[in-house]
Parts: structure tokens; sequence; C-alpha cells
């Protein structure tokens, strides 16, 4: 094929589909023709790939947090990752820490979710101070939310109290679904 | 030893740099028209145009890089051997009897030793390794920036979807949501982070 004859790249919603085996059987046989064809829209793929890629490895890096499913987390310790877990009721607190085994840190706080339409975050920390994380993914039918902050903050950690509260929003109007403290300590 | 690794990473050797870089026809006639003579330059241009495409199909098909690579090693020496003995009746076609060969070998191989033995013994291929030309790298350290500028909810679809790459399907059942949603807010973070990493200093 010549760079005249790829008159139709593959869009890059295409791109992931094909990837992540959401194609069926011919769709996905007419992109592998196209992407040996072109060499422009496999290097797009391949763009796409090593993107995935590093995003795997920042969670595994540990310089970030992030709001996940608890069942994300058991596929993390099924694959051999050394999870530390807290499992905390609304209202409750938990002493907590970090060993230098630990590749993770996870916190699951029970709430009751089933009316919630938009979920948000708040932390107020005594060492980085407060933020708010807006808007964040869950299942309203999992009663509850598995937040995994990041094991590079907690480490840098000596006796620090965090305090997060789960937010419900619904338009202009908030209610504070429940809230959790973490009492962290170095170990 | 034979190093297509190297073969496929450097700059296209003299003579190639005009062709359309997507012209692999023009390439593939040149090795048919050479033989039974070698011409080492257009075998080893041809690896390169070729080998990442093979390498990519193979990451797909297999889930595994040590598998895509002995994929594309295998594929390459074959379709090489194929073209000098003028197996290849349509070199215009190069690219689907490339992909017909990687999915004949994906689909019989399940890839034991004992076949990848026996293709190198039998098709053996001495080219000559280039310099190597390094890829270039993503910046990590921008893309790190650039994923916790994203709004919460893109950035957990995003580390869902590709910690193992699940289908939007899977990712859906895990956040209860559909799977229209999830390809909207994938969709989304992927483009935002796109542009993020286009910008200067990476802020999304």
């Amino acid at each position: 094929m010549t760079r005249a004859s790829c008159t139709t790249p593959a869009s890059t919603q295409d791109l992931l589909a094909y990837w992540l085996h959401e194609l069926d059987g011919s769709q996905e046989s007419r992109l592998d023709e196209h992407l040996f064809a072109c060499a422009a829209c496999s290097e797009r793929l391949r763009t796409i790939v090593s993107v995935g890629a590093a995003i795997r490895n920042e969670l595994l890096s540990g310089d970030f947090g992030f709001v996940l499913p608890a069942a994300f987390i058991s596929r993390l310790k099924d694959s051999g990752l050394h999870v530390r877990e807290y499992h905390l009721e609304p209202g409750g607190s938990v002493n907590c820490t970090v060993t230098p085994e630990d590749e993770l840190v996870v916190a699951h706080m029970r709430a009751p979710l089933r009316d919630v339409r938009r979920l948000d975050l708040l932390v107020e920390d005594s060492a980085a101070g407060s933020m708010r994380v807006n808007d964040v993914a869950f299942d309203p039918a999992a009663g509850g939310v598995t937040m995994v902050p990041s094991v590079a903050f907690l480490r840098t950690l000596r006796n620090e109290r965090q305090r997060v509260r789960l937010v419900a929003v619904d338009g202009v109007e908030e209610r504070v679904i429940a809230d959790y403290t973490f009492n962290h300590y170095p170990s | 030893m034979f190093s297509l690794e190297r073969a496929i990473s450097y700059a296209p050797p003299m003579g190639f740099e005009a062709l359309d870089a997507n012209d692999d026809a023009a390439v593939a006639r040149r090795i048919i028209g050479c033989a039974p003579a070698r011409d080492t330059a257009a075998e080893a241009e041809i690896c390169r145009r070729l080998g990442p495409r093979i390498r990519l199909y193979g990451l797909k098909h297999l889930r595994s890089e040590a598998a895509a690579a002995d994929l594309m090693q295998d594929v390459l020496v074959m379709v090489l051997q194929k073209l000098r003995d003028g197996a290849v009746r349509d070199p215009e076609q190069i690219a689907s009897f490339v992909l017909g060969t990687a999915r004949q070998m994906v689909i019989d191989g399940r890839r034991s030793g004992r076949r990848r033995v026996r293709i190198l013994e039998a098709f053996p291929v001495d080219l000559t390794p280039a310099d190597e030309e390094a890829p270039e790298p993503l910046d990590t350290k921008r893309l790190g920036r650039c994923l916790s500028a994203l709004p919460e909810r893109e950035r957990a679809v995003l580390v869902l979807t590709f910690y193992d790459d699940r289908s939007a399907d899977a990712v859906a059942a895990e956040l209860g949501l559909s799977a229209g949603n999830v390809r909207v807010i994938r969709h989304r973070g992927l483009e935002r982070l796109r542009g993020c990493m286009e910008t200067a200093g990476g802020d999304a």
C-alpha cells in the first residue's frame, strides 16, 4: 500500500477496540490487514500500546493516588502484588502504616452509595493540607469505595492524621455520606 | 548471529530514503529482482519496515513480549526466504503475505521451541546488522504529570483498561457503568492525555 492509498486511517477508538479484543472477527481481520499495510496506523497503535504500558507502570510506581474498585485490588493481589489493606465502616478510624515490602496500600471504605449519582472525596491531611477529588468512579451497588493513596507519599509520613469524607453531589446540593480517620504511624 | 532486533531498528540503507513510508512493495520487488543473488540492503529494509508490525500483531495475539519477538523473527526469516525463492507471486500484496504468514504461525504454532529451531535451521539468514537507532522513548515523567492531572474518573478508567488490557464491557462491570459510557470516558481520557503530552510542561 502506498501512502496515497491510506485515505481511511483507523480511528483511535477502533485501534483501541482492536487492541482490547472488542471487535468481531471480520472487523478484526480487516484491521489486521490495514495495520500490516499501513505503517502510519501501525505506529499509532504502537504509541497507544506504549502509553498503556506506561499507565500500568505509573500505578505500580506508587507515585500517585487512585480510587479503584475492590475487585481490581483483588486481581492485583492475585497477580502477586503485596497489598496492605484496611477496612473501615462509616465513622471508623484505623491506625495504619506502610512497610518496605508493601507495593500498594489500600483503604476499603464502606458507605451506602445506592442513591448517589456523583461522589467526591474530601481529604484533610495534617501533613499535606486539604484536597478534593471530584467525581470518582464507583459502583453504587458495591457498598463502598477503595482508595489507593500514593505509597511514595505515605513513606514520607511520620505520625500524621488524615480525615477522608465521602460527599454525594447532586446538582448544587452536597451531603456527607461518611467520614473516616486514618492515624498513620511510621513502620 | 542473525539479529532482527537490530536489523529493524536502524535507519534506512542508502537508496531507500526516497521511498514512500508505506511502499513495502518496492522493497519486495528489489529482493525478488536480485534473486538468486542477495540484496542485503533491501532485505534489511524490509525487516525494518515490517518487523514492528509483526511484533505488534504478535503482542496483540500472544500477549507476550518474548513470544511476539520470536514471532517477528520467524515470520521475517520465512518471508525473506520466500521472496528470494520467488514464491511471493505478487509483491504488491507483500503486506497481506506477511500477515498471512504471521496468522498461520500463530494458529499453528502455538509456537513450540522445536518449531522455532526447525524454521531457523531451514532458513538460515545472516543479515549484517547496522548501527542501532533507538526508538523515541516515551517521556514517562511527563506522562505521570499528565495522568495525575486527569479527572479522577478518567484516570480510573484508563488504569482499569490498561493494567491488564480489559475491554469496555469488563471495566463497565466493575464500575457499574455501561460499556458505551466507559468507551466515551476512555477515549476522552486518552485524548486529554495526548493533548497534555504534546503541551510543553505536560499540563492537562
